[in-house]
């Protein structure tokens, strides 16, 4: 069995790579710190909100343009403070043989892998999965991204049929070390389904 | 000649590059494949053009940063000052920049790298593509830009001589800090034609921008004296631009429609097909700091009939040239003694001429010596630089000083708020492909 961390000021990454008769289990974890600037900067987001709609309460015998607009910059203040942090991503790699029908959350994974699962969870719990099919991926590649005031690294998948490219972190900007094992592990197990293809 | 003592990391920066054609980009494009070959480093920074934008791989992992700023007039970016400070940082450090190479005088990109790149401690070199006035407002504004820009500059490059006393006058820089490293040509690519043209019909071949500096107005008086007094030469113009319209209207009002050919604008791929349909080229520019077109006319085996402006004097030698005043009458004079010439042109000898005469190995070669003469200039702080704005002028001075102390603040500030220690370094790419390989 092999796991793998790694630490950044943002973000923590963990694997968990095992192998056994029937499978192979391949997980990258990458947790994201808190900022704690940004919860406070949401909380005095919130506290604007409240107070311009305590203000709005009092002042309702003598409501006027003024105050719908205090409350309407509230809104929008307490929207752009708003912080709604990504607390994990998992990139779920796992193949299993033999062949078994696997039914999770709806989808039916059929045939030899289960195709890999890639999974945010956010800070209020939510989960966001996104399956792709094995074979639909062409190539993991490691992307440079250009924008007006900097540079950074991006891992998307090129899919088949698909002129879009699919991103494995959607909202999160990882470090390319932490990118790099995520990449090869996808770039092993495409290998694997190009390898498994052609022994058909 | 001695090797380099170690390779350089270089960032070439200009606003005109691929997929834009012309003098400029090619001397960037060519001198970059030549410095990857002699094993330095070099990356590409431009603006975006359409939808390119963001990192390409050009040949021989050639990268290039198309950073998605859009052009603002004659495809340059909007001058800012200050707004390309981060990227420009997040390349530098990421790339592990050691020489910022500016290309043009006319490049804002240019201009702001450089400011920036002295801010940070970078060394830095300027290389000047064309000459400019002193007399008219445009003129006069760019010339205390690039004053700006070279009071603090390690060493500048220019491609002629002509060019170099144009740039110190212009800039006030030490003439000793000035090198001369001329433009090239891909003699590969510009081969003569396989079998000899016949002579019994000379055919003259002009291909340059249609416009006022490229001199198409003496075009237009030229051309019918010399069909009227030469039956046997005809003209095929290739270019665009304002002044083709005053050419269409010459070719009328002469009826020399069956004896000048207008070919519209010329993919640069095409170029060669359209010179080695010739015997003589002819240059008519106002204004040429070097003139590549010439280079690229010799090395397909075209006597050359040129103005003697700027520093075309310096590009070929006596018996591969025949210069002449801007005017008319002179540069009829000189066709008539191309047309004398011809007889005694060799195409194939012309060509090997020019292949030991020009190459990009060889500016490579010297502007590495330039990038080791800058890596040997000592490093200077802030309070030791700004005394070099001061001398540009009463007022312009205290305004140099004044930019660059705020360039200085928003740098540290930057380096307060995302150190530079954030910022990953780019892993080597050869190194990087090896390994997708293996797995």
């Amino acid at each position: 069995m092999k796991n793998g961390r790694d630490s950044h000021d943002t973000y923590k990454y963990v694997r968990t790579d095992t192998s056994t008769l029937d499978k192979v289990i391949d997980v990258h974890d990458v947790y994201v710190k808190r900022s704690k600037l940004r919860v406070l900067f949401s909380y005095i987001g919130r506290l604007i909100l409240l107070a311009n709609m305590s203000l709005l309460l009092i002042e309702k015998d003598k409501l006027s343009i003024v105050s719908f607009w205090r409350l309407f910059l509230g809104v929008v203040s307490a929207k752009l403070l708003q912080y709604k942090p990504i607390k994990k991503v998992m990139v779920d790699g796992s193949v299993t043989f033999p062949p078994i029908n696997y039914i999770r959350s709806g989808v039916a994974a059929i045939h030899i892998e289960r195709p890999p699962l890639f999974q945010s969870l956010t800070d209020c719990g939510r989960i966001d999965r996104k399956f792709i099919q094995m074979g639909k991926i062409l190539k993991p590649v490691l992307n440079e991204c250009v924008t007006p005031v900097t540079c950074y690294w991006s891992l998307v998948l090129v899919l088949r049929d698909d002129d879009q490219l699919a991103l494995v972190f959607q909202k999160l900007q990882p470090p390319i070390k932490i990118l790099v094992p995520v990449w090869k592990a996808l770039c092993k197990s495409t290998n694997l389904e190009d390898h498994s293809h052609s022994l058909k | 000649m001695e090797e380099s003592r170690s390779k350089h990391r270089i960032l070439m920066v200009s606003d005109f590059f691929y997929p834009n054609f012309g003098g400029v980009e090619s001397h960037i494009y060519y001198l970059s494949q030549c410095l990857l070959k002699r094993g330095h480093k070099v990356v590409i920074m431009s603006h975006a053009y359409g939808n390119r934008t963001g990192v390409r791989y050009i040949t021989n992992n050639l990268k290039v940063y198309y950073i998605p700023w859009r052009p603002f007039l004659m495809q340059n970016t909007l001058p800012t000052f200050y707004l390309t400070l981060p990227i420009i940082r997040t390349i530098l450090i990421r790339e592990k920049i050691s020489i910022v190479h500016g290309h043009q005088a006319f490049s804002t990109l240019c201009h702001e790298s450089l400011m920036h790149a002295r801010t940070m401690g970078c060394k830095v070199v300027f290389t000047d593509h064309s000459l400019y006035g002193f007399a008219d407002p445009g003129s006069i504004h760019m010339n205390k830009i690039l004053q700006f820009t070279l009071a603090d500059i390690d060493h500048a490059i220019c491609v002629s001589h002509t060019s170099k006393e144009n740039t110190v006058l212009r800039s006030g820089i030490k003439p000793e800090t000035v090198f001369v490293v001329p433009n090239a040509v891909d003699t590969a690519m510009f081969t003569p034609a396989p079998t000899q043209l016949a002579r019994d019909e000379v055919v003259i071949v002009v291909i340059s921008r249609l416009v006022y500096r490229k001199g198409a107005d003496l075009l237009v008086e030229v051309i019918p004296e010399v069909c009227r007094l030469f039956p046997h030469v005809r003209f095929i113009i290739g270019g665009d631009g304002p002044k083709r319209v005053r050419l269409e209207e010459m070719r009328e009002k002469f009826s020399l429609q069956d004896r000048v050919e207008m070919l519209g604008a010329v993919p640069h791929s095409q170029v060669r097909s359209v010179l080695i349909s010739g015997h003589i080229f002819l240059n008519s520019s106002l204004t040429e700091a070097f003139c590549i077109a010439i280079l690229e006319a010799a090395s397909c085996g075209l006597l050359t009939v040129s103005t003697r402006v700027g520093g075309v004097p310096e590009v070929l030698p006596e018996d591969m040239i025949v210069l002449a005043e801007p005017a008319p009458q002179d540069m009829v004079r000189a066709i008539e003694q191309a047309i004398d010439m011809l007889p005694n042109i060799d195409p194939q000898i012309m060509h090997s001429r020019m292949k030991s005469y020009y190459s990009w190995h060889d500016v490579a070669k010297r502007t590495e010596i330039v990038y080791d003469c800058v890596m040997d200039s000592s490093n200077k702080s802030i309070l030791e630089r700004l005394p070099r704005y001061l001398i540009c002028g009463a007022w312009a001075g205290k305004i140099f000083c004044l930019v660059m102390i705020v360039n200085f603040i928003l740098w540290r500030l930057l380096e307060f708020f995302q150190p530079a220690e954030s910022i990953e370094e780019v892993p080597d790419m050869a190194s990087m492909c090896n390994h997708e390989d293996d797995n």
